[in-house]
């Protein structure tokens, strides 16, 4: 009977692993492996030619730093409005609260091209067009919304007891929120940050009309790599799209680090 | 609770008022110029004559059924696909280490999911050389045509693919939290493995599934990525036929683009309202039920 469950869990696990990371590795090993010609599976030579000429290129190199940059900035400002947005839908009950709530995942309930054509008269107006700042904005739109509904389930799990015990030792609110409430909500923080990396990593659309082609990133430069002759590049250019939230990750985590130890110090 | 007073009113708004005057500025400000581009504003041509031209216009027409059916099926298929699998994995794994290998697809973006079907499904793709070795076909004419083709079965099966981790990621919360007991009783009285899913998970697979529904066919009729990239000329999907007309001639069809996506906005936010309003309801009527009891 175990050995029959045992048996049935490894075929599961075989074709979670099947369905969803085989392909992208079968991506990964053509970047290094271009030479299987049709109705070859697969070849065995392999080289770096790919990334060589990837990482010579001085377009990507200037589009992967505006990328993260911008994902960067993104996850800070998601932040930044996202956690008391969320606190204040967790803890409060008030009049025309479903309504905020729907009204908050408008950008998600409309097509985000519906917005960037409504708003590119009003930003060149203001000067926001062809800016870092105008794309970061726009980036929003799409990830506002679910970093807010991220963060608040975050809050709906943690008791309110923690807060009202820190209260009660006489710990006041805004020391409470650095050193009790951030390292509760820690797993809410970090899937959020990711989460909303992301998709501001995907964006085509929006960069290209809000940033007017003047702010390039990695998304505006693989469209036209897309259909090159060139296979090797382009699979090594999509496996930078894999890596680079990966390795936002581990950054990430050592912020997280430094900031509770820095928090436990003091 | 204690959060009833004027006061403490005031201060909820206080949290919530950067968050939604980003998004009021933004979504609702961006929609209501939309909406103003779209009509002609002291021109000599009629109001609505944006509106007119669409409507009347076949590639428009072309287009919303091809969206509706990409829409459609790959949203379908994802939902079917991932409360299986959900269903499946959580009875078999007591503790849900599983997921992150389900997660995966989450952290790659469309564009790269629209390259890897590519790999797998293009005439001189992985599967393609893969039948050639079994000897199913010889030349790669042979292989179906899954990716560029007019019915958009390669944007199909990279929603799919990047849709059914979604779904799990919605459905797992659902399935930990249901009383399980209720199978029990459900499979003593000799209910079938349909039974048990019809009368003990529906009530709360229902309402997620619905807003799940929602989400993913919405985003799938405005998302402008992946048919970019797999579709084909004729007919267009919506969001690509508006981003074309945006930079078509000078600017000059902007009003068109702009009345398309104010269709398509209204159309999102009515369903939005009637499927909110049923789960509501679905909700409230299954609470009341469990109260009885």
């Amino acid at each position: 009977m175990i050995a029959k469950r045992d048996l049935q869990k490894i075929f599961w696990l075989l074709l979670l692993f099947l369905l969803f990371i085989a392909p992208a590795l079968l991506m990964f090993w053509r970047s290094l492996s271009p030479g299987a010609v049709w109705p070859e599976l697969f070849s065995g030579e392999w080289n770096f030619r790919a990334w060589q000429v990837i990482f010579s290129d001085g377009n990507i190199i200037n589009a992967l730093i505006n990328t993260v940059l911008i994902g960067a900035a993104v996850v800070l400002i998601n932040f930044l409005l996202a956690v008391p947005a969320a606190y204040g839908l967790a803890r409060f009950n008030f009049k025309g609260k479903p309504l905020i709530e729907s009204v908050m995942m408008m950008p998600i309930l409309i097509p985000v091209l519906a917005i960037a054509m409504g708003m590119h008269i009003t930003m060149i107006r203001i000067g926001l067009t062809d800016t870092m700042t105008g794309v970061i904005l726009i980036h929003l739109m799409p990830t506002l919304p679910y970093a807010i509904r991220v963060m608040k389930s975050g809050f709906d799990r943690l008791s309110i007891t923690w807060e009202e015990q820190s209260a009660v030792l006489g710990v006041g609110r805004f020391r409470t929120f650095f050193t009790t409430l951030i390292p509760l909500l820690l797993p809410s923080i970090r899937s959020m940050a990711v989460l909303v990396f992301v998709i501001s990593l995907s964006q085509y659309v929006l960069t290209s009309i809000i940033g007017g082609g003047q702010v390039s990133t990695l998304p505006l430069i693989y469209y036209p790599y897309f259909n090159s002759a060139d296979s090797a590049v382009v699979a090594g250019f999509s496996v930078i799209f894999v890596l680079l939230p990966m390795l936002f990750f581990l950054v990430f985590e050592g912020l997280i680090r430094l900031y509770l130890s820095a928090v436990r110090s003091a | 609770m204690f959060n009833n007073t004027p006061l403490k009113r005031f201060s909820a708004f206080g949290y919530l008022l950067p968050a939604l005057s980003v998004i009021l500025f933004f979504a609702g400000y961006g929609l209501y110029s939309a909406f103003r581009n779209s009509l002609h504003l002291g021109e000599e041509r009629p109001l609505f004559a944006s509106y007119q031209e669409l409507l009347l216009e076949s590639p428009f027409w072309e287009s919303v059924s091809i969206s509706i059916w990409v829409a459609f099926s790959s949203t379908v298929i994802s939902l079917v696909i991932g409360i299986f699998l959900t269903r499946r994995l959580v009875r078999l794994f007591q503790r849900d280490d599983w997921k992150f290998a389900a997660w995966f697809p989450m952290l790659l973006p469309h564009f790269v999911a629209a390259y890897i079907i590519y790999l797998l499904f293009a005439p001189s793709g992985w599967f393609s050389s893969l039948a050639a070795q079994i000897g199913w076909i010889d030349t790669m004419s042979q292989f179906p045509v899954l990716v560029n083709d007019p019915l958009y079965t390669g944007v199909i099966f990279t929603y799919v693919f990047k849709e059914i981790p979604f779904v799990i990621l919605m459905m797992l919360p659902v399935y930990q939290e249901m009383d399980l007991r209720y199978e029990d009783v459900s499979k003593t009285l000799g209910g079938s493995d349909w039974t048990v899913f019809k009368t003990v998970e529906v009530p709360w697979v229902m309402p997620v599934s619905l807003e799940v529904f929602l989400i993913l066919f919405v985003f799938v009729l405005g998302a402008f990525e992946v048919p970019a990239l797999l579709g084909v000329t004729y007919p267009k999907m919506l969001p690509v036929l508006a981003y074309e007309w945006f930079y078509q001639a000078a600017w000059a069809n902007r009003p068109l683009a702009q009345a398309m996506m104010v269709l398509l906005s209204a159309v999102s936010l009515l369903a939005a309202f009637l499927i909110l309003r049923f789960t509501y309801k679905w909700r409230s009527h299954w609470a009341m039920r469990r109260e009885d009891v």
